[in-house]
C-alpha cells in the first residue's frame, strides 16, 4: 500500500495475509467447547504445543531402517503400528490421549514401492494425516485443489512436484478415507551403496513419505511451491 | 428439572492403552468377503453423513485387504456403535472411475477403504 508523503506512522505488518472461514469456524467451535467445559484453554493449549512437537524424522528413519533391513522392512509392511515402535513412536500409547493419536486412530500401513509401483497418498474427504509419525500436514495436503485433482489426475499433479513417472510405472493413488494412515516406503535410490542409517534418514523427506517425491542423494529439502497472494487478504489498516 | 446426563467417556474408556479400531477387533463376526473378490461399490442413501466417495459409486473393485472391524463411519458420526463391520482395502483400475483417463497410464490404480455395507458381489 503506498504511503503520502511525510507519514511517519510505524504501521505493524498483519499478523496473517488471510484467514479462512474454516479458520474462524475452528475459533468459534472451540470457545464453545471450552464454555461449555468439554475441555479447558490450557488442554486446548497443551494439545496444540504437544502436536507440533511432532514431525517427519521418525518416518524418515523407519524408511531408513527398513532399506537397511529386510526383516525390519517386513514387519514394517505387515504392521506398521508395531515397526513405529522401534522409532519411537507409539501409535497407541502416546502423549496426550493414551488412547490413539492426535488423528484418533493408530492403524498406519506403510505402502511398498517397487520399480513399477508408485504410491502417493491424499484424503478427499478432509485431510486425514499419519500426524505421530510425520507431524502437522503441508498446507497443500489439505487444499481442495491437491485433494480433488490427485485422485483423478494424478500424473499431471506428480509433474507439478516435479515427479514424471514412465508409463510402465503403475501410479497408485491412496486415498486415506476410513481409519487408516499411510506413509509411502520408496525404492531406495541408487548412488546410496553404503550409507549409514543417518545419511539415508536425511533424504526421505516429508514430500517423499506422502509420495510426490522421490529420494534423490544430495536432496535434503521438500520441493519448493510457488507461493501466491492471499485471495481475502486482511486489511492492513 | 435435572440435568440430562451424556456418556461421553465411553469411547475413551473403551479404547485406552488398546487403540482405535483394534478396540472393536472380534465385534464384526465373520467377513462376507475375503481377499482377491471381485466386488461392485453399492450406491446408498447417505443424507447426514458418509465416508464413501461418490466417484467410487458403481465402480468395479477388487479386495486387496480385510484392514480391520470398526462401527461404519456413518454410524459412529452419531455414536452409534452397536454394529461393527469388516473393513476392505479394495484396489479400482483408474480408468473404471473415470472415462477419460489417459489409455496410455491404463495400469494406474487407486486404493481406498470402505465398510462391508458398501459391497456387492460382481
Amino acid at each position: 500500500m503506498a504511503k503520502k508523503d511525510g507519514d511517519h506512522r510505524h504501521e505493524p505488518a498483519p499478523m496473517v495475509d488471510e484467514v479462512s472461514e474454516f479458520e474462524i469456524l475452528e475459533v468459534a467451535v472451540r470457545e464453545l467447547a471450552i464454555e461449555k467445559g468439554l475441555f479447558s484453554a490450557e488442554d486446548h493449549r497443551r494439545w496444540t504445543e504437544y502436536v507440533h512437537t511432532l514431525g517427519p524424522l521418525p518416518a524418515a528413519r523407519l524408511v531408513a531402517k527398513a532399506w537397511l533391513d529386510p526383516e525390519f522392512k517386513k514387519l514394517a509392511v505387515e504392521d506398521g503400528v508395531k515397526a513405529s515402535l522401534e522409532v519411537g513412536v507409539d501409535w497407541v500409547k502416546d502423549m496426550p490421549t493414551q488412547f490413539g493419536t492426535p488423528s484418533d486412530y493408530c492403524n498406519l500401513r506403510v505402502l511398498e514401492d517397487t520399480p513399477t509401483l508408485k504410491h502417493v497418498v491424499v484424503c478427499t474427504l478432509c485431510s486425514c494425516y499419519p500426524r505421530p509419525i510425520l507431524g502437522q500436514s503441508p498446507e497443500w495436503y489439505r487444499t481442495p485443489n491437491y485433494r480433488r485433482r490427485l485422485v483423478r489426475y494424478p500424473r499431471q499433479v506428480l509433474t507439478e512436484f516435479g515427479l514424471i513417472l514412465p508409463s510402465d510405472v503403475e501410479v497408485r493413488v491412496e486415498d486415506s478415507n476410513q481409519k487408516s494412515r499411510f506413509i509411502v516406503l520408496p525404492v531406495r535410490p541408487e548412488g546410496t551403496e553404503g550409507w549409514s542409517e543417518d545419511q539415508l534418514t536425511e533424504i526421505v523427506t516429508r514430500d517423499c513419505l506422502i509420495g510426490v517425491a522421490m529420494p534423490t542423494p544430495g536432496v535434503t529439502a521438500n520441493v519448493k511451491l510457488p507461493v501466491h497472494p492471499a485471495v481475502n487478504p486482511v486489511p492492513h489498516h | 428439572m435435572s440435568k440430562p446426563h451424556y456418556d461421553r467417556d465411553h469411547h475413551v474408556k473403551k479404547a485406552t492403552g488398546i487403540g482405535d479400531p483394534q478396540c472393536f477387533k472380534g465385534e464384526a463376526g465373520a467377513p462376507k468377503f475375503k481377499v482377491g473378490d471381485k466386488v461392485k461399490i453399492k450406491n446408498l442413501p447417505d443424507i447426514f453423513y458418509t465416508r464413501c466417495q461418490m466417484y467410487t459409486r458403481g465402480a468395479p473393485a477388487v479386495v486387496a485387504a480385510l484392514v480391520y472391524e470398526s462401527p461404519a463411519a456413518e454410524d459412529e458420526a452419531w455414536d452409534n456403535t452397536e454394529s461393527p463391520e469388516w473393513f476392505y482395502s479394495l484396489i479400482f483400475r483408474q480408468k473404471d472411475l473415470w472415462p477419460e483417463y489417459p489409455a496410455a497410464y491404463e495400469s494406474d490404480t487407486l486404493e481406498t477403504e470402505l465398510s462391508e455395507r458398501w459391497l456387492e458381489s460382481a
